[in-house]
């Protein structure tokens, strides 16, 4: 089997990934934002290990209707499925347009000012919790 | 393999510590200190923090084989392969210097009172060779060089001094989980993390990335390879990498004289020393004693009692998550632990089981799911229109109540050396026999049914819940445990093997019990009580010569 992806598997791949992930709820399909394209390779560069499920998995669905593939796949080959689904989705959330409409900055950088009293402190929530006294049984004598 | 300092590989360690987590980092620094010559072999290799994908947008991809703690699922050359076909639970760790800290959330936190003496409380397993009292100026300095965050006045333990920096931000996931407790009356505190909220000796701050599970791209986090080891190597401590030990060696005293090892070259080498400290963690440590055979100790190192590899613990973790309508920015750190309760830690008889469990509160991570744990899903539930809507409901309005259960130790649940299964050097992997018992089972149900009784006082408005998560194994202990007598345990209460003088462990495998919390605060602290002890009382040491 080659290893290397061909025209054919990516049309598969894009097909499946619009099954799994179509256009719907305000959000773009996944061929729509080019999954099977340089995403799809991006993925790959990160995670060599999907390959040979992954083409194994497109290679069985290849001409076959996706959703059916894509079912068919999850019944009966659980490691294709999981690299493509995994391939699909994960190069669907690191895409930035995906990202802003989901409202999610990546994993950011949040400054803050540690000398500052915690709110929970103003608002006097902890201190509930301090006046019940000790929770824990001590040392037996 | 590559060694730090000058190449002193061939000449006599005064210590020999094999393993560079958490214990092993604390001893070689203090011994270091205190002009002992010492030489460290870690299987792994040094981590750089520019390896970690945590600031990049592959971070999620990433988190589910090159960083998972899972080392089945990892599969590097320095990870060695577990058999878990009869265990319960999936041990994790990480093989590299710094040991699993590399990975770890760094939830600090110390034992009570209480889990020192479960047998006269609870009448069950063992008390501790010592006690909270005993341990607990070992716990302030650990806390003073990890430089922990937080904040004192915890009324879950006794009174302690101010933490080194202030409370992380415990953001609006802590905030609608304390809302939670407070309308049910129940205990929560700002949970202490390992991770400085100020540029704390050399680290920077925690920025809140989030992504502590799989390294820490700010190098804010306490790992060992970054608190300790740029002293110990200033020090004259020699870091050998890519070393896997296979055996440690005895002389005809019966005494430790050094270990052999296989470099990345496939070479077989020897490192002597007058005394060698194992701190491979609980799995590894008796893969290594019953590895190592001899006429002498035809059982295994240390192991008259037979005891070396039994009392395996693991602490079963559950979890609830909850959705919520509002946003919570739950993709924010620290992740670390924003709060933590305590409520039902303490046994009460009247719940049909003894011990209970540390909460603590974690945010969720990005949209893909941190967790590969939670997978698994129908295709027509997870897919398709459902994925958008359900990534809309809960990415960013979720959050979870881990529950940490403690188990008690039990001789059926072991480490044992697999017939057949090796790692790439043709070392026998071990394999693990671990299974909850009843006591464990009552107890995540009973944890279980209040932590959704937090979630709905938060407000949530759905709930899933994990009753045993299998990738859950960080904590590893017990299979090495210490006591007095030398007829049931392995090493005496300063970690020295009862069967060979100048040998000792200091990693979690020592532990007597598992308590319900977080370990690693606690091997920290036993393992500076151990090697402060050791430097004290150098001159009353026999040493191999």
């Amino acid at each position: 089997m080659s290893t290397a992806l061909q025209d054919d598997d990516r049309k598969t791949f894009a097909g499946i990934a619009d099954v799994l992930i179509p256009a719907a709820e305000g959000m773009p399909a996944a061929s729509e934002i080019g999954i099977q394209g340089e995403i799809l390779d991006k993925v790959l560069g990160f995670r060599p290990d999907l390959r040979e499920n992954l083409l194994r998995g497109l290679r069985a669905a290849k001409g076959k209707d996706p959703r059916t593939a894509a079912e068919t796949l999850n019944k009966t080959d659980g490691p294709a499925f999981g690299a493509i689904s995994l391939a699909a989705s994960a190069g669907y959330y690191m895409d930035p347009k995906v990202r802003k409409l989901i409202g999610y900055p990546g994993q950011e950088n949040r400054p803050y000012n540690p000398d500052e009293t915690p709110e929970y402190v103003r608002n006097g929530m902890l201190k509930v919790v301090s006046d019940r006294g000790p929770i824990y049984k001590p040392t037996p004598k | 393999m590559a060694i730090a300092g000058s190449d002193q590989r061939s000449e006599n360690a005064d210590v020999l510590i094999i393993g560079a987590g958490a214990s092993g980092s604390v001893a070689a620094k203090h011994l270091s200190d205190n002009g002992f010559k010492v030489v460290c072999l870690d299987q792994g290799p040094w981590v750089d923090n520019k390896e970690f994908a945590g600031a990049r947008p592959e971070w999620e991809l990433m988190a589910q084989k090159r960083w998972h703690p899972n080392p089945n699922v990892r599969d590097l050359e320095n990870d060695y392969p577990v058999d878990v076909s009869e265990s319960d639970v999936n041990p994790l760790m990480y093989n590299a210097v710094g040991g699993s800290t590399i990975l770890w959330a760094a939830h600090w936190q110390r034992f009570m009172p209480s889990d020192f003496r479960v047998k006269t409380l609870d009448g069950v397993a063992d008390d501790w060779p010592f006690t909270y009292e005993e341990l607990e100026p070992f716990y302030e300095q650990a806390e003073e060089e990890m430089g922990v965050s937080g904040l004192a006045g915890d009324p879950a333990f006794p009174p302690t001094k101010p933490l080194p920096t202030p409370p992380l931000p415990i953001g609006k996931i802590g905030m609608k989980a304390a809302e939670g407790m407070n309308k049910l009356g129940w205990h929560w505190w700002p949970g202490p993390n390992a991770m400085p909220s100020k540029p704390y000796r050399g680290r920077n701050a925690c920025v809140r990335r989030g992504t502590c599970l799989t390294g820490c791209p700010e190098g804010a986090k306490a790992s060992m390879d970054l608190v300790y080891w740029p002293t110990s190597i200033k020090n004259g401590a020699k870091m050998i990498t890519g070393a896997r030990v296979k055996e440690i060696l005895v002389n005809d005293k019966g005494l430790a004289t050094g270990a052999v090892y296989i470099d990345r070259a496939g070479r077989e080498r020897t490192q002597k020393a007058g005394i060698v400290i194992v701190c491979a963690n609980g799995i590894g440590t008796p893969r290594l004693l019953l590895l190592s055979t001899s006429k002498r100790f035809p059982n295994g190192l240390a192991n008259s009692t037979g005891l070396v590899g039994k009392r395996l613990m693991m602490h079963p973790y559950a979890a609830v998550a909850g959705v919520f309508d509002e946003p919570l920015e739950s993709w924010l750190g620290p992740a670390g632990q924003t709060i933590q309760s305590m409520q039902f830690y303490e046994t009460d008889k009247s719940r049909g089981f003894v011990r209970g469990a540390k909460w603590q509160v974690m945010p969720s991570g990005g949209p893909l799911g941190l967790r590969a744990a939670y997978g698994g899903r129908a295709l027509e539930e997870a897919w398709g229109v459902n994925l958008h809507r359900n990534t809309k409901r809960v990415f960013g309005h979720a959050f979870e109540w881990g529950i940490i259960a403690e188990d008690l130790p039990e001789e059926s649940n072991r480490v044992v050396l697999d017939p057949t299964l090796t790692d790439s050097d043709g070392i026998p992997a071990p394999k693990l026999i671990y299974k909850n018992s009843e006591n464990t089972r009552k107890l995540i149900d009973f944890h279980l049914a209040r932590a959704q009784e937090a979630m709905k006082a938060a407000g949530a408005v759905s709930m899933t819940t994990t009753p045993l998560m299998r990738d859950c194994g960080w904590h590893l202990m017990g299979t090495a445990r210490m006591g007095e007598d030398p007829g049931t345990s392995v090493v005496d209460p300063y970690g020295k093997a009862h069967d060979v003088p100048n040998l000792f462990v200091y990693d979690g495998s020592n532990f007597v019990t598992s308590s319900g919390f977080n370990p690693t605060g606690t091997i920290c602290a036993i393992a500076l009580r151990c090697v402060k002890h050791l430097i004290a009382n150098r001159r009353d040491q026999e040493i191999a010569a």
